[in-house]
């Protein structure tokens, strides 16, 4: 059994508190984008996408973003005046190598999940970027409009009136932590395990399959609309057609309740740019634009490596939770031996 | 001579008899070619979806009262004919007490309850449509409810890396037919909510073949020895939902199943 099989049997055991912060670390960039490279050498021939039997862009396969793990979104003030391309090399390998440091001793406390599940396959020291954020060029998530900021201040006030702890309830946990979904397009950001994901294509659709929690997106490319206003879902609805060999793909309909860093849910469009640009990596890159939430949209990017020894496993996540059950569990216990005794 | 012409005329019956026997345990056109996918195998492209009342009971069930009389007619259990070809299921006796068992703790047991990964072959006929996606070497069948979902390898066949939910597909063409071989499953799921389960050893070979523009025959063949005493067939039609521009409607149903989970774990107020 190998240690992929191994995590996978121990599903759902303290999702919480094995999540990797997003931002919490300066990661490293590698080499720049596979495309940029070849436009840069003019002498060498641009890479071609495989066609598919009906003549589509092939993108299938499994892939993995494992060692993209803990690159921060946006660029670190480190950068300052730098582009993604030019953190590269040694450069980029240094900082991989302390991010992974960090990460390994982030987890020296007592209570953690036991090493083996994540530790061996823990390589961020391959990650390809030292930030996410490609647009704006300053590597920075734009302003929020004074709508966002009055939703934010809404829903915070909401929270407090509740005046609920952080485990009355199972709805006082994440929706990732109850197994019910990452969303998007938190769904492809990479966590500490759990990060592969399928392309399988048929005529007319392409299909995304996520590991972590369990998703999987049809994509209908007929051109057809969205759906009503009134079908909102935490994965939203999906759209796809190709522009060149690029396949661009635009999800609305969200619910608030996941809408990508507290978007409307109602206003949010992500648009998605997958494109094969050498024959292991598709780069991935999404448009995140909200009128209503921030002040013009914005772009980050990350490659997708193509890897047949990370095939998406079964990840029942609900079915083995019982790390919500503990989380819940512990927190009445705790009340009860505060309480005074009779 | 005559005695050949016996022979064929013998031969030719046995033919027509079990030509008839197939064609009555299931709507099956035999001469039916189906419309090619790009790789030139049958196209089972699109979302489909099971009628009938099999998930509710995979043998013969007349109607009868749900548990909850607050929901009138609306929770009732509608009736409908088994899909168990030739007889009720072959469960060996200490089984059958279990299935029994099963059967009258279903609302408190069946794993549908709890919103858990259905297995095969309940995904194919729960009351929710699901969706193909077939390409050439791995065909994807979506399914709405909870979200599942499984992949059917059409390659060289894997071996099952662990027993889950969902076991583990590999698949190969027979001329019209997608038969898939499926294995590595886990105790945890039903065939339906009368309590029909199996256990670890269960193995599943299923058979999808086109019967027309919009239907698909679907059988699956059972064997488990720890709880029938021999294979045994469901046999049921799959429908085409033909709506325009039809696409399966998320059912994320974990949230629908917490209180039952955890509501002895909220924290109660006012004490």
């Amino acid at each position: 059994m190998n240690n992929r099989t191994k995590c996978l049997l121990a599903v759902g055991v303290m999702v919480s508190t094995i999540t990797l912060a997003q931002n919490r670390t300066p990661a490293p960039a590698a080499t720049t984008a596979p495309a940029v490279a070849a436009a840069a050498k003019p002498a060498a021939k641009p890479y071609v996408s495989p066609k598919t039997s009906w003549g589509d862009p092939d993108l299938q396969g499994w892939f993995t973003n494992l060692s993209e793990n803990g690159t921060p979104l946006e660029r670190p003030n480190q950068f300052a005046g730098r582009q993604l391309e030019d953190v590269k090399g040694d450069e980029l390998a240094a900082i991989k190598l302390a991010a992974q440091k960090q990460t390994v001793s982030s987890f020296a406390g007592p209570l953690h999940a036991p090493e083996d599940w994540w530790q061996v396959d823990l390589n961020m020291v391959k990650g390809s970027q030292a930030w996410l954020i490609i647009d704006p060029p300053d590597g920075k998530i734009p302003p929020t409009t004074p709508e966002a900021k009055a939703r934010d201040a809404a829903r915070a006030d909401a929270r407090r009136k509740a005046g609920h702890g952080p485990s009355d309830s199972w709805e006082d946990r994440s929706l990732y932590d109850r197994c019910i979904t990452r969303g998007l397009p938190g769904s492809m950001m990479p966590v500490i395990y759990g990060n592969s994901y399928q392309i399988i294509q048929s005529p007319g659709y392409v299909a995304i399959r996520y590991e972590m929690i369990h998703e999987t997106r049809i994509i209908p490319l007929d051109g057809r609309p969205h759906s009503s206003p009134a079908m909102r879902s935490y994965m939203g609805d999906p759209r796809g057609h190709w522009e060149g060999d690029t396949l661009v793909v635009e999800t609305t309909n969200f619910r608030d309740e996941d809408a990508y860093r507290n978007a409307n849910g109602a206003t949010l469009r992500l648009i998605e740019r997958f494109k094969r640009t050498a024959p292991n990596t598709v780069k991935w890159a999404v448009t995140v634009d909200d009128p209503m939430t921030w002040t013009k949209p914005w772009t980050f990017t990350m490659p997708l490596t193509m890897d047949d020894s990370q095939p998406v496993l079964e990840y029942s996540c609900h079915e083995g939770n019982l790390g919500l059950r503990n989380i819940l569990l512990a927190a009445r216990s705790e009340e009860a031996a505060k309480k005074p005794s009779k | 001579m005559r005695y050949r012409l016996v022979q064929l005329l013998t031969a030719a019956l046995v033919g027509v008899v079990f030509a008839a026997m197939q064609l009555s345990s299931a709507p099956q056109a035999a001469s039916y070619r189906a419309p090619r996918a790009p790789d030139g195998h049958p196209d089972l492209n699109g979302v489909w979806q099971a009628l009938g009342t099999a998930n509710w009971d995979l043998e013969d069930h007349p109607a009868q009262a749900g548990p909850f009389f607050q929901l009138g007619a609306i929770g009732a259990i509608p009736g409908g004919q088994g899909i168990v070809v030739g007889g009720p299921i072959p469960y060996k006796p200490a089984a059958l007490a279990k299935k029994k068992e099963n059967s009258a703790n279903r609302w408190k047991l069946d794993p549908e309850l709890k919103c858990y990964m259905p297995g095969i072959p309940r995904a194919t006929y729960m009351p929710y449509p699901f969706q193909i996606v077939q390409s050439a070497k791995m065909i994807l069948m979506s399914y709405e409810y909870a979200s599942s979902d499984r992949v059917i390898n059409m390659g060289k066949p894997v071996e099952a890396a662990i027993n889950n939910w969902m076991g583990t597909s590999n698949g190969r063409w027979e001329g019209e037919t997608l038969v898939v071989d499926n294995t590595g499953f886990n105790d945890l799921t039903w065939f339906d909510r009368a309590g029909n389960y199996h256990s670890e050893d269960l193995h599943v070979v299923e058979r999808f073949t086109r019967l027309d523009a919009d239907h698909i025959n679907y059988e699956a063949t059972i064997d488990d020895t720890q709880v029938f005493s021999r294979p045994w067939r469901i046999n049921l039609p799959l429908y085409r939902r033909v709506e325009k521009n039809v696409q399966l409607t998320e059912f994320k149903c974990v949230e629908f199943s917490e209180e039952l989970l955890y509501g002895d774990l909220r924290k109660k107020t006012g004490n």
